[in-house]
């Protein structure tokens, strides 16, 4: 390891991603800017952004250490993490573009009529956006460990610091093209090392013993029915009730190219996970000493250096490392722009200082948490918090879009349910590992969670004596017809 | 001044309101539902880009279950081996995001349709 090229690569990222955002700055002055980039975000500039923002450290660095340490079910995650923009290309990019509002609890406020069921969503949303924020930080700090030396809360504090400043000082514009940039990084950072090692291997002598790297018990044979199809249930319809995915379908100018710009991101996160896949595959062969929990998600960082000794390999780890850090950047700056923007408007006045506030406030939470909790792995961390937004959220959002009697109470109901039933059995699962027969149920709750809190909100809507708002069938109406051209 | 006042009493509407039907008698009130022909497009629309997107979705869902079938349970394919790597392994790898990309393109598509109908039945009314 090259700790002077490493920092330099993490230094140069983070320069990049500063120059980017005061650039962005000398054209963001407005309240709108700041928030959702006035709308005019161009669908490959959005598209390239959303990627960035959605490829954070359980993918770049978490899911090659999945496949080395658990096989061929680390695959799904990716390929749920893709299917979920599937999810939210046919039922909602459009018809929320169409919304125009800024956050969910903006949507739903707006949909049901009801400050109550605002704050609810609210609620919900800063907790996902904390949930997923820690493994982001903690992915920085363990980067830092093994490229740097530095002690593992360096990375986090570093990180937190520097994310905070970014979004205070530039909003959404500038993070847009922060994360533009980023997404082509982190692809390139992955890509070029994959590259080289797989030519490598193809070159040298190496005996692959097939049987005992890919062995059938670890593969696509081996998995077991239910925690398949909870997980990615989980991870199809996580990914609508994601709070800084769902805000940047704002920054489209019509529904039309937020249609646009979500297949574009379908291609662009395909080629991200497939690299990175390859690289989950690299790893069995060149690395299965590195199968262990800890040790796993740094095989990206340590794989370069081993296949090439001397400065090549230094050169490929530093840039793996800053396309790691682009990932841990890109991630948490969005989440903050997303939750800071939901405690600014529900806390303070919602100007642009009170946003500068909130995102200082929103990234000093999950700081303290990852400060006090030790690293699980990246890959199944960010999972759970899938598990979380589609057991609360994602039935709103989809049933607000859709269904005309769904009202305040009914979406109140639906969110708390989901919400106490998704953390309650992965409290128990954490607490207890398991009780008998109901282990797997605990483990994966998704598949009883989220349709418990769809019928919840289905029920308690239709025996809502207020019934839906009357100005219902004008604001589906408006979320679903196309602007006129 | 009268010593007794008459009580006050709550006025409200007779039993017309109750059983659903509109107290103006076709002439709508701000907020009503508006059922002109604006209204029965965008339900048509709503209903057509439910449909699409639900048939894009168990499209996706039937092809992915397939594949998966596909992988796990036919041994022969387990046999294959590809410059070092079982197939079973590159497919589960690599053969998921072609089926989600040619999916989104078909939604894509046809909601675009769904939308220029939709256009061209309200330019015309």
């Amino acid at each position: 390891m090259n700790v002077a090229l490493n920092v330099s690569g993490i230094a140069l990222v983070t320069l990049a991603t500063v120059l980017i955002g005061v650039y962005g700055l000398r054209i963001s002055r407005t309240t709108g800017d700041f928030f959702v980039a006035s709308r005019t975000v161009r669908p490959v500039w959005n598209a390239s952004a959303i990627s960035g923002e959605y490829l954070s450290a359980g993918t770049f660095l978490g899911l090659s250490g999945l496949v080395l340490l658990e096989g061929a079910r680390g695959f799904w995650f990716p390929i749920g993490y893709a299917a979920g923009y599937l999810l939210v290309l046919v039922f909602v990019a459009a018809p929320l573009r169409r919304s125009g509002a800024y956050t969910i609890p903006d949507f739903v406020e707006a949909r049901l009529e009801s400050a109550r069921a605002r704050r609810v969503t609210s609620l919900a949303v800063l907790i996902i956006g904390w949930l997923y924020i820690v493994p982001q930080l903690h992915g920085a700090g363990i980067t830092l460990v093994v490229v740097a030396g530095l002690p593992q809360w360096a990375g986090e504090v570093a990180i937190a610091v520097l994310i905070a400043g970014a979004v205070a000082a530039g909003g959404m514009r500038a993070i847009t093209y922060v994360q533009a940039f980023q997404y082509w990084l982190k692809l390139f950072a992955l890509l070029v090392p994959l590259f080289c090692i797989v030519f490598a291997l193809t070159g040298g002598s190496h005996d692959v013993d097939v049987a005992t790297i890919f062995p059938a018990d670890a593969g696509p044979a081996g998995f077991d029915a239910y925690q398949t199809a909870s997980l990615m249930l989980a991870l199809l319809l996580g990914t609508m009730g994601l709070p800084h995915v769902l805000v940047r379908f704002y920054t489209s100018p019509t529904g039309v190219s937020a249609r646009r710009t979500t297949v574009l991101v379908i291609v662009m996160v395909s080629a991200f996970y497939a690299v990175s896949s390859g690289m989950g595959l690299v790893a069995r062969i060149t690395a299965p000493d590195l199968a262990a929990p800890a040790a796993a998600d740094t095989v990206a960082l340590v794989l370069p250096s081993r296949i090439f000794p001397g400065l090549f390999g230094e050169l490929l780890t530093a840039l793996v490392a800053a396309g790691a850090f682009a990932a841990f950047l890109a991630t948490s700056a969005g989440l903050i722009v997303s939750l800071a923007g939901v405690v600014s408007q529900d806390v303070f006045s919602g100007s642009v200082r009170s946003f500068r506030l909130s995102a200082v406030l929103c990234t000093a939470v999950p700081l303290v948490v990852a400060l006090f909790t030790i690293p699980a792995g990246l890959g199944s961390s960010v999972g759970m918090v899938f598990v979380f937004a589609a057991s609360t959220l994602s039935p709103i959002v989809l049933l607000g879009v859709w269904w005309r009697r769904l009202t305040a109470r009914g979406a109140v109901a639906g969110m708390v349910t989901g919400g106490v039933a998704c953390a309650l059995s992965l409290v128990v699962h954490t607490a207890v590992g398991g009780v008998g027969q109901a282990a797997p149920f605990l483990a994966q709750p998704a598949a009883w969670t989220i349709p418990l809190a769809m019928a919840v909100t289905v029920i308690v809507s239709r025996t809502d004596a207020v019934g839906p708002p009357t100005r219902t069938d004008r604001y589906l109406a408006r979320l679903h017809t196309p602007e006129r051209a | 001044m009268n010593q007794h006042p008459a009580r006050r009493v709550r006025v409200s509407a007779g039993p017309a309101a109750a059983s659903g039907q509109a107290p103006t008698r076709g002439i709508a009130l701000p907020g009503a539902p508006a059922q002109d022909a604006d209204a029965v497009y965008v339900r048509a629309l709503m209903r057509s880009q439910l449909r699409l997107a639900l048939g894009a979705v168990a499209g996706f869902v039937v092809v992915t279950g397939m594949l998966t079938l596909i992988i796990a349970l036919i041994p022969a394919i387990d046999e294959v081996v590809v410059v070092g790597l079982p197939l079973t392994w590159i497919l589960h790898a690599f053969a998921f995001y072609p089926v989600i990309i040619f999916f989104a393109l078909l939604y894509a598509r046809g909601a675009a349709r769904n939308e220029r109908a939709f256009r061209a039945l309200r330019d015309r009314g």
